[in-house]
């Protein structure tokens, strides 16, 4: 069953084109990777797909829903209820506790509950860091708070874009394999940015960009 | 987490908070006593104005027979108490009456008047004092008003008509008097002597009337709803004329308790009042808008500043499923606890402001003072308000994509 249909996507801005015709249908519970050069379109694919950002042609269904269609507040319910993001940068709120910018995830989605997001942040391995601030985080560690926060909601989809972009290889495996067994107990679709090959590994299904066009696409054993 | 998110930002960005809450003190230390000045102003300044005497004048009315016979009408003494029991006695600074008669043997004009009286007002503890000395302080006397029965006040003309000085004696009404004093008013007093209403009464056999009041009243400006004609309104229109203190209702509530008697708005007073007040009233309402306006754009830039610190922060809340009403709550929680802050201290500034204006400029502190804690609330959450809504429209304008691509 598909959980994501996208359909001739093009993306145009003013000076020049990021994505110039995708199509791309993604299976529920598959994790696929996209890989290709900077500059090829993936993050602005990505966005789209999460309702970030609106393509200039071609529509998008999430889950069956035209998200195109939605106006910003519907895109933000959608959004909370279906999709965990995950950046490059470790973006979390610099002044809120690793606790507590878990919590603010909880607090757009519904009602903050420290408990579950304690027992969120254990799963990821960050059982004694839960007051700590970003500041005093490693980057493996940042990155997985943030994938504590994309999962606090239970989101069918968690879209990543390069999550493992800032770390070394030990950390970055570390996050993918954590990110693999999360993955395997809670079965949501995953689709990960990357130009770093390696990253790939993890993937059932790799797709390679090229100048804002799919340019293979080929199911692996994960 | 909502206040969490808040507190953060004020814990964080003690500076831009600090000029925030120093704007909107300042902004509404201004307004808020400005406002109450405004409030406080028509008595304190009406009651400036009532130095240039009295704006009411009440005659007998004229009844045409009565007139053709020649016969003069009087008011009654008696009613004269009754002007501070209208609705809008509190409003009655004062009163003075007249009797005008004409000596029978000379011909000169003899006055009697209220100097400074003091008269028991049923149902008040104080009794109050009024007169000449009150309604026209631009009397003077050299010498003193009489003290004793045989004692007379004499116009400063006709004394150097007649070549009399203080301490000379004069007979009135076949009886002897000694001029107390000279005075001078500008105006018909000046040629006449002047005697105690109630000596006067007695001595021409007039007791118990006069000629004419000079009402000295607290009035409300005159807006266009004053000027229509109380006989072509409606009752409610009539009641709401009645229960304002407009000098044509307080006038017509005068004439109520006078018998036979005709009360008028001395217009030139009252229409000067009214203009120089209404005046006062529109500049000073420009200048609240002004002190509002002018700290709501403060507290607007430096808003705008911290918001642009916090633009990444903003775009992650998105992407993470705030919509818009998180968005602006978290700014409008900012600015009410900015407006809060910053109108708490404004209104101890603006006790002190009204405090000073009122002393320096008219002598006593306001009187307007529990209005100024609503007041300045009012104003600096207004304050607040407006300062926020345009950084909140930036706010909701942050594209997450956009921000967050950051590679
Ligand atoms: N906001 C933007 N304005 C103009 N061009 C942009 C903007 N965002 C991305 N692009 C361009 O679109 C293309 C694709 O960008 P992006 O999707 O970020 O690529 P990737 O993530 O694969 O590096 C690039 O050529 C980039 O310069
Ligand atoms: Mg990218």
């Amino acid at each position: 069953m598909s959980i994501i249909e996208v359909q001739s996507l093009r993306k145009d801005y003013s000076t020049a084109a990021a994505l110039r015709g995708v199509d791309l249908v993604i299976e529920k519970g598959q994790w696929v990777s996209i890989i290709g050069p900077s500059g090829s379109g993936k993050t602005t694919l990505l966005n789209i797909i999460g309702g970030l950002d609106h393509p200039t042609d071609g529509k998008v269904f999430v889950k069956g829903t035209d998200i195109n269609a939605l106006s910003e507040d519907e895109l933000s319910v959608f959004r909370r209820e279906n999709i965990g993001f995950v950046f490059q940068q470790s973006h979390l709120i610099p002044y809120l506790d690793a606790t507590e910018n878990v919590m603010l995830a909880q607090y757009f989605h519904s009602l903050p509950d420290r408990k579950e997001a304690e027992e969120a942040l254990k799963r990821v391995g960050l059982g004694h860091r839960l007051t700590h601030r970003p500041s005093q985080l490693s980057g493996g560690e940042q990155q997985r708070v943030c994938i504590a926060r994309a999962l606090i909601n239970n989101p069918s989809i968690l879209l990543a874009d390069e999550p493992t972009g800032n770390l070394d290889r030990t950390n970055t495996r570390n996050v993918l394999e954590l990110l693999r067994r999360l993955h395997q107990e809670e079965h949501f679709t995953v689709v990960m940015v990357t130009h770093d090959p390696y990253v790939t590994e993890w993937a059932e299904r790799v797709i390679k960009m090229e100048d804002g066009r799919i340019i293979t696409d080929e199911s692996v054993s994960g | 987490m909502l206040l969490r998110i808040v507190r953060s930002s004020f814990v964080n960005q003690k500076k831009a908070m600090a000029v925030m809450i120093v704007a909107v003190a300042v902004g509404t230390a201004i307004a808020s006593s400005l406002i109450s000045l405004s409030l406080d102003i028509t008595s304190k300044v009406s009651k400036e104005l009532r130095a240039f005497g009295a704006n009411i004048k009440v005659e007998p009315r004229l009844q045409g027979i009565a007139e053709v016979a020649g016969q003069r009408r009087y008011l009654r003494s008696e009613d004269l108490l009754k002007i501070k029991t209208i609705f809008w006695r509190h409003n009655i600074l004062g009163f003075v009456p007249f009797l005008y008669t004409i000596e029978p043997s000379t011909g000169h004009t003899v006055i009697g008047t209220w100097y400074r009286k003091s008269i028991k007002v049923p149902g008040e503890r104080e009794p109050f004092v009024t007169g000449a000395s009150e309604v026209m302080p631009w009397w003077q006397i050299k010498g003193r008003w009489p003290e004793s029965e045989n004692e007379v006040l004499l116009g400063r003309e006709l004394s150097s008509r007649l070549n009399l000085r203080r301490g000379d004696r004069v007979e009135l009404f076949g009886r002897d008097f000694r001029v107390s004093g000279i005075l001078s008013t500008g105006s018909k007093e000046d040629d006449a002597f002047v005697l105690p209403l109630e000596v006067l009464q007695k001595l021409s056999g007039l007791n118990g009337k006069i000629s004419e009041v000079y009402v000295s009243a607290l009035t409300t400006p005159m807006d266009d709803f004053a000027y229509k004609d109380p006989e072509k309104m409606s009752p409610r229109e009539y009641e709401k004329w009645y229960c304002t203190g407009y000098v044509t209702s307080i006038a017509k509530q005068i004439e109520e308790v006078m018998r036979g008697s005709r009360a008028r708005p001395i217009w030139p007073v009252a229409e000067t009042e009214g203009k120089v007040l209404k005046r006062l009233g529109l500049l000073i309402y420009l200048l609240s808008a002004v002190s509002v306006i002018s700290a709501a754009l403060g507290v607007s830039t430096t808003m705008i500043m911290s918001l642009l610190r916090r633009t990444r922060q903003v775009a992650l809340m998105k992407a993470i499923g705030a919509d818009r009403l998180n968005t602006v709550l978290i700014f409008l929680t900012e600015a009410l606890i900015v407006g809060f802050l910053g109108g708490l201290t404004g209104y101890l500034l603006s006790l002190l402001i009204s405090k000073y204006i009122g002393v320096e400029v008219f002598g006593t502190p306001l009187r307007q003072r529990a209005i100024l804690f609503p007041l300045s609330l009012g104003a600096s959450v207004l304050i607040a308000v407006l300062g926020a809504y345009l950084p909140i429209r930036k706010a909701l304008a942050i594209r997450p994509a956009l921000i967050l691509k950051g590679e």
